[in-house]
């Protein structure tokens, strides 16, 4: 991820993210968007909501801070994406 | 019903019929329950209450102490008695004459643990189902039971319509979050529907109940080798030995704030409820979200009692939330259910200074745990086998004796077999797995041993070590697995001649999910073979990736050669 990456980039990233690593048998048929809930959904457990923290990380090279945050923000594509944003503004 | 919770209707299909005039209900009801039980508030004490007694003191010394907090609300003694009252009376009033058991299908809301108090309080076992698990799972679970009862909160409803038709014998269905199941008892006739409108009143209900301390106080099913869940019966004497054992262990008094993580269909959720209501402390159900990553619980609702499984740790461990210190209010941190790794314990013990680390041992059939070893950061490094805490020392009480495959005593290494007052005394229903795990010495043949088929080392002070399995029961974050029970499914949904499911990926002992091979067919249609997996098995059973091979490999004996299977997945 370069510096300039955009909200919109980082969500296209999370989103190709989830198309190749979401549970089995959960066809997402191209309708994930930044407002789906990765673990209401079914597309990823809890195990692949940490693999999937990890993955951002790696990309942007920056660490998620989640003392503070409310589980309900970080399970959401967006609310993801702005978290990772947030910690990299910090 | 008395709480005043908020109500819904359910939609599914077909005209709608009037319900009977509530006039008419009340009068009806009203009478039965006149001529058959008195409504009286003179509970005498000495009758046998078993596993409710103690949250049913609990609400008369603390009446208006809070004693649960779920889904954004806060429950006093006096309340969540009066929801379960009116639960328990309406089973009085609808079925009373029925069967021992009554099941609840509810999961983390008011109706979850109303529903299994009020079954308690009518004198029956509760049977817990899982609204995530697959409907035709949840159908067997409630057809094996044999309840004729059955309580569901909102979060379940969406199952109903699959749920329903699938179980042959009538239903009482009680609705306590439905305010209209008119189109319920429209859609299916053969069932009964009570809603929230036409439940008996909760208040003056006195909980006036004894129950035989070998009555069932609830009805769990794990995983069974055949394919079929396997019922294991917990008797109220045997619950209530684990609950005062503990109770006192820990000192557990009003002031505690006790987590509830577990679902209810893992036992360790009847250690949260009861342990926590024996003595007037507060339960704060942990949200489905918040499960996964609970330190922000943890610390916002200052708890003091933490108890889950190990892979939690894990979890918060490699998103940087244990740091040291974070959790100043834990008295106890308990964990059980898969090994726990020495690190996880000992980064656990810096993140709660203040609390005592406890690992616990325990399968269903010996009542939530039967064992412990206290972690001491001075000394349990080196008490380690393999870098996993030891499963420690018995309860008081509880007796245990490692035997080899003759069934002779071991000083060593052998099975581990359990004796005492919390260990059941056989399989509900099932004759030849009872006489298979159940099992007497001929040097004592008036006490039932339980075989649990864990391998275990005992040290030369008697600490026990867990070493892994004797069979092909695995456990995956914590849920106990037979794999032959997932082999079923994948059998019947590949209709390949071999199939194996392995265990992966294993990290300190523990099972993070479950991988499968297939052989002996020309092609797989790998998504139509999860997709009848899911339909059949819960989440945690359910393959990550099935691969095919040409040929299933075989170690010397003959047999599927699991660990080469692992070894192909360690270079995949």
């Amino acid at each position: 991820m370069t510096v300039a990456m955009s909200e919109a980039q980082l969500v296209d990233l999370v989103i190709n993210w989830v198309r190749s690593n979401h549970r089995p048998g959960y066809s997402p048929n191209g309708e994930i968007s930044a407002d789906t809930d990765l673990i209401a959904s079914g597309l990823l457990d809890s195990f692949g909501i940490i693999d999937l923290i990890v993955f951002i990380e790696s990309q942007s090279g920056c660490q998620i801070d989640l003392t503070d945050v409310d589980p309900g923000e970080f399970c959401v594509v967006k609310g993801l994406c702005r978290i990772t944003l947030r910690n990299r503004q910090n | 019903m008395s709480s005043g919770r908020e109500t819904q209707s359910i939609k599914p299909p077909e005209t709608i019929v009037p319900p009977l005039p509530r006039s008419e209900q009340l009068t009806r009801m009203e009478s039965r329950w006149a001529s058959s039980r008195p409504t009286l508030a003179t509970a005498t004490r000495t009758k046998y209450k078993g596993l409710i007694q103690g949250f049913l003191d609990s609400a008369e010394r603390f009446v208006s102490r809070e004693a649960l907090v779920v889904d954004g609300k806060n429950l006093s003694y006096r309340e969540l008695r009066d929801s379960a009252a009116a639960i328990a009376r309406t089973i009085l009033d609808r079925e009373p004459e029925s069967f021992p058991l009554a099941a609840i299908l509810a999961s983390r809301s008011e109706t979850a643990y109303a529903g299994v108090l009020g079954i308690l309080g009518a004198g029956k076992g509760y049977v817990p189902l899982n609204p995530k698990f697959p409907v035709d799972r949840t159908g067997k679970m409630l057809a094996l039971s044999g309840s004729r009862v059955l309580v569901v909160g909102r979060e379940a409803f969406g199952q109903l319509p699959r749920l329903l038709p699938e179980i042959d014998r009538s239903l009482t269905v009680i609705l306590p979050d439905c305010g209209d199941a008119a189109e319920l008892c429209a859609a299916f006739p053969q069932h009964r529907f009570v809603s929230s409108r036409q439940m008996s009143e909760g208040a003056g209900f006195a909980f006036d109940i004894e129950v035989d301390s070998a009555a069932v106080a609830y009805l769990l099913f794990t995983s069974g080798s055949t394919g079929e869940p396997k019922g294991v019966p917990i008797h109220h004497s045997n619950v209530r030995a684990y609950i005062e054992y503990i109770s006192n262990r820990y000192e557990v008094n009003e002031r505690d704030r006790f987590s509830q993580e577990f679902d209810m269909t893992f036992d360790l959720s009847v250690h949260d409820m009861f342990v926590c209501w024996e003595r007037g402390a507060c339960l704060f159900c942990v949200p489905e979200k918040s499960a996964m990553l609970p330190a922000k619980f943890i610390r916002d609702r200052e708890l003091t009692m933490w108890f889950s499984v190990p892979s939690v740790v894990a979890l918060l461990s490699k998103m940087r939330l244990l740091q040291p210190g974070c959790f100043p209010n834990l008295r106890f941190s308990l964990f059980c259910g898969e090994p726990l790794a020495a690190a996880h314990a000992q980064h656990w013990q810096e993140a709660a200074p203040n609390s005592i680390v406890e690992n616990l041992y325990g399968p269903t059939e010996t009542t939530i745990a039967i064992s412990h070893y206290r972690w001491d950061p001075s000394k349990s490094p080196q008490e380690c086998l393999n870098g996993i805490v030891p499963i420690g020392w018995m309860f008081a009480g509880q007796q245990c004796r490692v035997v080899d495959h003759e069934r002779s005593e071991v000083s060593e290494t052998g099975e581990l077999c359990l004796a005492g007052s919390q260990v059941t005394d056989g399989y509900w229903n099932n004759r030849e797995k009872t006489r298979r795990q159940f099992v007497r010495f001929p040097e004592n043949r008036e006490t039932l041993w339980y075989r649990t088929g864990d391998l275990v080392k005992r040290g030369e002070n008697g600490c026990l070590y867990y070493l892994g399995r004797i069979d092909h029961q695995v456990k995956i974050r914590g849920y106990r697995v037979e794999l032959q029970e997932i082999e079923v499914v994948l059998r019947k949904a590949s209709q390949a001649e071999q199939v194996v499911a392995v265990p992966w990926p294993v990290v300190d002992g523990s099972a993070d999910g479950v991988m499968a091979f297939v052989s002996g067919v020309s092609k797989i249609d790998e998504l139509h073979i999860l997709n009848r997996c899911r339909e059949a098995l819960p989440d945690y059973m359910v393959p990550r990736k099935i691969y095919w091979l040409e040929e299933i490999p075989l170690n010397d004996n003959g047999k599927m050669d699991r660990k080469k299977l692992a070894k192909l997945l360690e270079g995949a």
